[in-house]
């Protein structure tokens, strides 16, 4: 008969996971307790639930054009400022840009008939005369991250004559492109049905969207680790303001998710130029100011094969796609990012700003 | 499943005649002691008995996509459970061993279940599932607005046309908000 024994070291890590796993709620905050978000700002425009964001600056010298980052229709803007050291905003700060930022808010029922064209043609153009005139300036520069980055190209081809830059950041352009399983989804999606019932795009459709992305990494492989680090302070304060910001999802206007879903995933109309907003044609032909577009080789939101098409639709001859080996979020909130990412993004804007 | 329908039919036939008589009778020789409400709680109950037979077919066609639903999960899980076990028997149950075996149970169930989610029959069944329960929601709504409406409040319906309206509005008043810049900013050139 065979005995099975165990090294003690195995014996001693599980006794030391359960000896974390009791001990974690005397050790950590809630959750819902921490405060995300650390560069000041003031809020400089209101309009309905939408507020445009002015950071403080934090050198004496600015860049002449300011920059307006449209936020994704998904979660906070909170990413972009997680953590001091991570932080997109505090990073083009540090290098001299003036930075506002749209903060979409959160949708109730009475916003379930706003779609493209409010968002495009009210609140981002609204925001975009709102800087022209505080700053003295006839054109903005525009960066959009994931859906923000739709938001953003739909609008420069609308008001090209506004845009000074257009930066492109992991944005949904070629929806029959996109390999993830959220497209997979989005494909069969009764979005009619779903929005006449419910109106807004519940927050819980976008849980479940996440959690089958990479359920056994970010639903179990992560807490395990989190278990086994709750004695590291910055590895619980960073896993903690990640975890509240994933939380924070707010639900997504009726209108925009049906446009969105029919338009780019199940239609494919934006890189087509087929796509209307506000009666008028969409023609990424129209983008004719400088574009950087920046895909993460390893987004599993939205996939490279996705956003690299706005990169050969637009007529700008002065172009530039950046691949960069991290994911969806490393891309705008990590290590990479400010080693990597952010100074490539200053230098290519500042020398067109 | 024929007779699944026969016996819904049957039903649904069988409360559709009783509540059509309750609120005949009702509207007759009661009607001179019932006064207003109970005359509409009757013609109520009748079409909220309609929702519910309805319901109960949406019911059995939900659970089938629920079934198929946790089975496809369940054949995901146990061919990954497998693959796992076909790879692990060789490691060593020392500390390195345990940390290949969560490394190769991680990698082999992300990639089976990811080719589950990213399969066009997992979309196909989900999203009929989805569809399912949206229609028992509907159901559900035209119950609730039955009663908002027997208690003098607003429906749904009603809500939604009266957001329509408000947001019509709101873009009327941006345009002409916008007409009213132009010409200012046309005067001032």
């Amino acid at each position: 008969m065979t005995q099975n024994k165990f090294d003690p070291k195995v014996i001693g890590e599980f006794l030391n996971f359960s000896r974390n796993l009791a001990e974690a709620p005397m050790k950590i905050s809630v959750p819902h307790e921490v405060s995300i978000g650390s560069t000041q700002f003031d809020v400089a425009y209101k309009e309905d639930k939408m507020r445009l964001l002015h950071f403080k600056p934090l050198t004496t010298k600015q860049v002449r054009t300011p920059l307006l980052i449209s936020y994704a229709i998904v979660n906070r803007y909170h990413i972009f400022d997680i953590d001091p050291k991570k932080s997109w905003i505090k990073n083009l700060l540090e290098q001299g840009f003036d930075v506002y930022l749209i903060d979409w808010g959160t949708p109730t029922k009475i916003d379930r008939f706003l779609g493209f064209h409010e968002y495009v043609n009210g609140y981002l153009d609204n925001c975009m005369d709102f800087i022209c005139d505080e700053a003295s300036v006839d054109k903005v520069s525009i960066q959009g991250y994931c859906t923000g980055g739709t938001l953003a190209t739909v609008y420069s081809s609308l008001h090209p004559e506004r845009v000074k830059n257009l930066i492109a950041t992991a944005p949904v352009i070629d929806g029959w492109k996109d390999t993830t399983v959220v497209s997979n989804i989005a494909k069969y999606f009764d979005v009619d049905k779903l929005v006449d019932t419910v109106g807004n795009m519940p927050p819980e459709f976008i849980y479940f969207c996440f959690s089958i992305l990479k359920p056994f990494e970010q639903g179990v492989e992560k807490y395990l680790k989190f278990l086994n680090n709750i004695d590291n302070e910055k590895y619980v304060d960073s896993f903690l303001k990640i975890e509240k910001w994933l939380d924070e999802t707010p639900p997504i206007p009726g209108e925009l998710f049906k446009q969105w879903i029919k338009g780019i995933y199940q239609d494919n109309l934006l890189i087509q130029n087929k796509m209307y907003v506000g009666n008028k044609r969409i023609s990424l032909k129209n983008l004719n100011m400088p574009v950087f577009t920046q895909v993460a080789v390893g987004d599993h939101l939205v996939s490279p094969e996705c956003s690299m098409p706005l990169h050969y639709a637009v007529s700008s001859t002065d172009k530039v796609l950046k691949l960069y080996p991290t994911g969806h979020v490393g891309m705008i909130a990590s290590s990479f990012s400010q080693k990597t990412v952010l100074p490539e993004l200053g230098q290519w804007l500042k020398e067109r700003s | 499943m024929e007779n699944e329908s026969n016996i819904t039919d049957y039903y649904k036939k069988t409360a559709m005649f009783w509540s059509d008589m309750i609120a005949m009778m009702s509207s007759k020789p009661t009607t001179l002691s019932a006064v207003g409400p109970l005359r509409t709680l009757s013609s109520n109950m009748k079409k909220i008995t309609n929702e519910l037979t309805e319901a109960n077919k949406e019911i059995v066609g939900f659970n089938n996509f629920l079934i198929e639903y946790y089975k496809q999960l369940a054949d995901t899980w146990s061919v990954a459970q497998k693959d796992v076990a076909s790879k692990v028997s060789k490691l060593s149950p020392n500390e390195e061993g345990t940390e290949a075996y969560k490394r190769i149970w991680i990698d082999i169930f992300e990639n089976n279940f990811t080719g589950l989610f990213d399969s066009k029959k997992f979309s196909e069944n989900y999203n009929k599932l989805i569809s399912k329960e949206l229609d028992l929601l509907k159901r559900w709504n035209i119950i609730t607005d039955v009663m908002l409406k027997s208690a003098n409040l607003p429906t749904k319906q009603e809500m939604d046309e009266i957001y329509e309206e408000l947001h019509t509005l709101k873009n009327r008043i941006s345009e002409l908000e916008s007409f009213k810049k132009n010409a200012k900013k046309n005067d001032t050139e």
